[in-house]
Formats: structure tokens, C-alpha cells, sequence
């Protein structure tokens, strides 16, 4: 078995179980209005991040990266990375995106999110532009 | 022998990323991947719980409370406790905050292990096969959940389909095939482990810092590295770090609001979930014409909001959840629905329907359970913060009671159904 299969019974048991399950699920979530938006958000889900946002910071990576130095690589991509990543979190607060039902549902309006989130991020830079400073200086043990 | 088959498929590998030359960084590895994978199953453990959990708080199996169908198996099997009254504020807090920590390591442990994406020949065997299967399903419900969930708390709701029974089914796809994930690959893990250590690579600085050894996802002509693993992991969990103080504040409420600078509800005050003008409850249908209605045991009970107030009156403090991860506590002021479930002539009910002014819309409506009924400071507010409720906070008359979901204490009461 193991020959033929690559693995051992268990493995392939394990796996017709779990795929079992995932199918009464999927068979479910199919016959919801709106089956086919499903559908697609899970195929995007994978696409998404395998096809647009791991090439896109991979890429931008290296060509930040190239030919400079590396010893101030990480200074610029540690808060790059992390405004990047509360832009990604935050992307319909920043954005707006849901303000109109939140407003017709809360009565309440949403103020300043694009504002603090590019204040937050000055002030990472900052703090990351210090430390270069503070640490490449001359005579600096770092 | 693994260099010749390396090289074999080398050749035979389309441009690119299927060929092991084009992997470049030196952190990748079976330890890297084990400790994020690690970290990553806490969260998602964290998650997927308290999102369970979220669901039984619901009480699907009574009346028409079941949002997603009401003859699910395994659904529930326990009674959800009324105390303490933070409970559902914790475990629905924890789902959107830990959610939100997991995002970098999510995001970090797929790049640790892309390598495998575009691995040549796609699989060398059935079992390979079968296994890129079952990845395929973790990856995109996986990027489901955290796509539809991070949407909804900041209602957008772009992906035009039910959410709750969506992101339900998706749960249970993710648990599969984490499940299986989990056989297949802690024993790798716990070969990393073994062969480095659990924590001692973190002792390696910058200059430390050298490829593991051989492995799938080892890169075969690495560059120099230009950060530490420990370097990485901490860089993740400032990552974590930030997205949780933009929004944990509003989980917690009260000043800590504020803080969470991104947070859709960080605006001061008692918040609102729903206004009157968007449930379309008018002040017309709360004027002096209204009545609760109490069904029961004997004839039908038509009571005015003074006689309400005539009716013994408690007061607690008792703290708001919602399912989208924020909360409020506030001092409610109202009859305890034991009272009013011994008017309506079923003293020890097991269960109260719940019926709204609101005229559309699904929860209009929610049934409790006896526990939520007995429970001494589960009440009809009528009063909040030594006040009469406004409009927009449920006036006339509220349900307020301890740890059940924010949406199941219904506002505009308007019938009262008590069930022996």
C-alpha cells in the first residue's frame, strides 16, 4: 500500500475524513443565495494571496533591497510592514468602505481613521529613522 | 540521491519558482515554519473556539433563535451560562482580537512554506497529491474566514452573501482540514523541534544566522541574511502588537476606546447598534398606546410603560457584547423577568419568546432559555443610567441579560411568550 500510495493508510483515511466533512460543508454553504460570490471568495482567498500579495512585497522587497547596503534593510521594512499590515486589517475603516451602513445603522459617522492611521505610521518611521540614527553612529557597538 | 533528484527536476521545471535555484532566503526552514505554524494554531485555536462558542451563545435550538439552520448536529449540548455577565463580551472580544494578532503570523507562515506552492513535479505521489488537496481547502478557508470576518466587523459588506451561515460553513471546512493539516505535519514539527531545539535558534544573532539544513523548503542557493529569525519573529509580533491596540479598546470599552485608534467603534459614549430610524420603530409606536404584551399560562396580560415602572424594579450593572467585538457596561434599571414570567402565570418557565416592535428583519425576535429567565438580574430595563432609555436604546422597554449576545437583547419589546 504504502508503495503504490506514498503513505500509509491512515494518511489517505485521514485525509477522505476530512474531506468528508469539508464536502457536507461546502454542499451546504452551496446552497445559500449567493453560492457562486461564495465560491469565488474562497478560489480568491488562495489567489489573492499567492498571486497578487506575496509576489507584491516579495518584489518590492528586492527592489527596495537592491544594491544598498544591507544593514538598513530592516529599518525601512519593519514599519513599512506593519503600517502595510493595518492598512490590510483596517483597508474599510481607512477607506470608508463601510461608512455608509455604519452610519445608517449607528446614527454615527466615522472621523480622522485615514488621518491616524498615516499619523501612526509617521510615527513608526520615526522611531525606526532614531534608531538608524542611534545606532549607526560612530563608535556605536551595533 | 536527493541532489540527483533535485537536479533531474531542475532541469525538467518550468522558469521561475518551480525551480529550488529561485528560493533565495536563508530563514526558511522546518523550525522557522514550526514554531510560526505553532503560534499561528494557539490563535486559530483561540478563534475557531470562541467562534463556536459564539454560535451555541446564540441558542440555536430554541424558537427561531438558529441563524444558520436549526437541525445543525453537534450544535449544542450545554446550557449558555448567564454569568459572569462579561462572558460573551470575553469570548466574542477574544474571537476578533486574536483573529486580528493571528493576521501577521498567518501571513508570515505562508511565506515560510510558499516554497511547497510551486514545487516540481506538483506531486510525486497519490499521497502528495491528496495532501496539496487538503492545504488547497486550509489556505482558502483560511483566507475566507479572515477576509469575511475582518470585512464584517467594519461593515463592509462587499461579499454580498449571508455571512453568519458563510462564514459558519467555512468554519467547519477550516477545521477539517486543519484537523488533517495537524496528522500530517506535527510530527514534522516535532522533528524540527528535536533536531534544533524549541527556542535555542533564537539565541542566533544576525551573524548566527545560517540556513537549516537540507529540507524542502531550505533554499539551495541562499543569499546572505539580512535579518535573524528572532529578528523576524519580533518584527511579527510587533505586527501583532499593532493591530491588537488599534482595536482591543473597543472589546474592553469604557476609556480604553479611544485608545484603539482604528477600531469602527472607538467613538465615546453608549453606543448604539441599531438606531430606531433603522429598525423603522417610530415614536408614534411607542407613545402612549403601547403595551407589553404577556402570554402565558392564563389570559393575556396588556401592561402600560407606568405600569411597568409599578412593577418591583431592580438595578445592575451589566455589560453589552457583540458578535462584532466590541462591548459597553452600563446600570440597568428594570423588572426581572422572573416577575414578569410569575404575571404571565408560568413561574418556572422554560423558555420566553421575545417579540420587538420592529417590524422586518431577523432579530426581531429571540427566544431565552429557563436559566436566563431564573437568573435574578436578567431583566425588562426600562431605565439606563438612573434614565429612561432613548429612543435608540430599545425605549420603552429592553431585554437585559447577563452574557448573551448583544443582538438577543432585544430592544422595543413588544410581547412578552412564556412557555412552561
Amino acid at each position: 500500500m504504502r508503495s503504490r500510495y506514498g503513505a500509509s493508510p491512515l494518511h489517505l483515511l485521514a485525509h477522505l475524513a476530512a474531506f468528508a466533512l469539508a464536502a457536507w460543508a461546502l454542499l451546504q454553504a452551496l446552497q445559500l443565495g449567493g453560492w457562486q460570490r461564495i465560491a469565488l471568495w474562497l478560489a480568491g482567498a488562495v489567489v489573492v494571496h499567492d498571486a497578487l500579495l506575496w509576489p507584491a512585497y516579495t518584489l518590492l522587497d528586492r527592489l527596495a533591497r537592491r544594491g544598498r547596503p544591507a544593514g538598513w534593510a530592516n529599518y525601512v521594512r519593519v514599519p513599512v510592514g506593519i503600517s502595510a499590515l493595518l492598512l490590510l486589517a483596517f483597508f474599510p475603516v481607512i477607506c470608508g468602505k463601510g461608512e455608509g451602513t455604519y452610519t445608517r445603522v449607528s446614527g454615527r459617522t466615522w472621523d480622522g481613521y485615514a488621518a491616524r492611521w498615516l499619523l501612526v505610521s509617521a510615527v513608526l518611521f520615526a522611531v525606526a529613522g532614531a534608531l538608524y540614527l542611534v545606532r549607526s553612529r560612530p563608535g556605536s557597538s551595533s | 540521491m536527493r541532489a540527483t533528484v533535485r537536479r533531474r527536476h531542475a532541469i525538467e521545471a518550468p522558469p521561475g519558482p518551480f525551480r529550488p535555484e529561485f528560493w533565495r532566503s536563508p530563514l526558511r526552514g522546518p523550525w522557522l515554519t514550526a514554531v510560526l505554524g505553532s503560534a499561528l494554531l494557539v490563535l486559530v485555536g483561540l478563534v475557531a473556539v470562541t467562534g463556536f462558542l459564539s454560535h451555541a451563545a446564540y441558542q440555536p435550538d430554541l424558537g427561531r433563535n438558529a441563524l444558520v439552520r436549526p437541525d445543525l448536529p453537534l450544535t449544542t449540548f450545554f446550557d449558555w451560562p448567564t454569568g459572569p455577565s462579561w462572558l460573551y463580551a470575553l469570548t466574542q472580544g477574544v474571537h476578533v482580537n486574536a483573529g486580528l494578532v493571528a493576521l501577521p503570523v498567518l501571513l508570515a507562515k505562508l511565506w515560510s512554506v510558499i516554497p511547497r506552492l510551486f514545487q516540481w513535479p506538483p506531486a510525486r505521489t497519490a499521497a502528495q497529491a491528496v495532501e496539496r488537496g487538503a492545504t488547497g481547502l486550509l489556505v482558502a478557508s483560511t483566507g475566507f474566514l479572515f477576509a469575511t470576518g475582518i470585512a464584517n466587523m467594519q461593515y463592509w459588506y462587499v461579499f454580498r452573501f449571508d455571512f453568519v451561515k458563510a462564514h459558519y460553513y467555512a468554519a467547519v471546512v477550516f477545521v477539517a482540514a486543519l484537523a488533517v493539516h495537524l496528522v500530517v505535519k506535527v510530527p514534522v514539527a516535532l522533528r524540527a523541534y528535536r533536531a534544533r531545539g524549541v527556542l535555542a535558534p533564537l539565541r542566533a544573532g544576525l551573524a548566527e544566522t545560517v540556513p537549516e539544513p537540507d529540507s524542502a523548503t531550505v533554499a539551495l542557493r541562499p543569499e546572505p541574511p539580512t535579518i535573524s529569525r528572532r529578528g523576524l519573529l519580533a518584527a511579527v509580533g510587533g505586527g501583532s502588537l499593532a493591530l491588537l491596540v488599534a482595536n482591543a479598546g473597543q472589546s474592553v470599552g469604557g476609556p480604553l476606546r479611544e485608545i484603539a485608534f482604528l477600531a469602527p467603534r472607538r467613538a465615546g459614549g453608549f453606543p448604539v447598534n441599531k438606531t430606531a430610524a433603522a429598525a423603522k420603530v417610530s415614536e408614534a409606536m411607542v407613545g402612549v398606546d403601547y403595551r407589553l404584551v404577556l402570554r402565558g399560562g392564563g389570559p393575556e396580560l396588556a401592561l402600560s410603560r407606568e405600569e411597568l415602572l409599578a412593577l418591583p424594579q431592580v438595578t445592575h450593572a451589566l455589560t453589552l457584547g457583540c458578535v462584532e467585538g466590541w462591548s459597553t457596561r452600563q446600570t440597568w434599571t428594570g423588572v426581572p423577568l422572573a416577575e414578569l414570567a410569575r404575571r404571565a402565570g408560568v413561574p418556572d418557565a422554560a423558555e420566553v419568546a421575545v417579540g420587538s416592535l420592529q417590524p422586518t428583519g431577523v432579530l426581531r425576535q429571540a427566544t431565552l432559555a429557563r436559566n436566563q429567565i431564573a437568573d435574578a438580574r436578567s431583566l425588562l430595563a426600562l431605565e439606563v443610567g438612573g434614565a429612561d432609555l432613548e429612543l435608540d436604546h430599545g425605549y420603552p422597554a429592553r431585554i437585559i441579560v447577563p452574557g448573551l449576545p448583544g443582538v438577543h437583547n432585544t430592544k422595543w419589546v413588544a410581547t412578552l411568550e412564556f412557555r412552561a
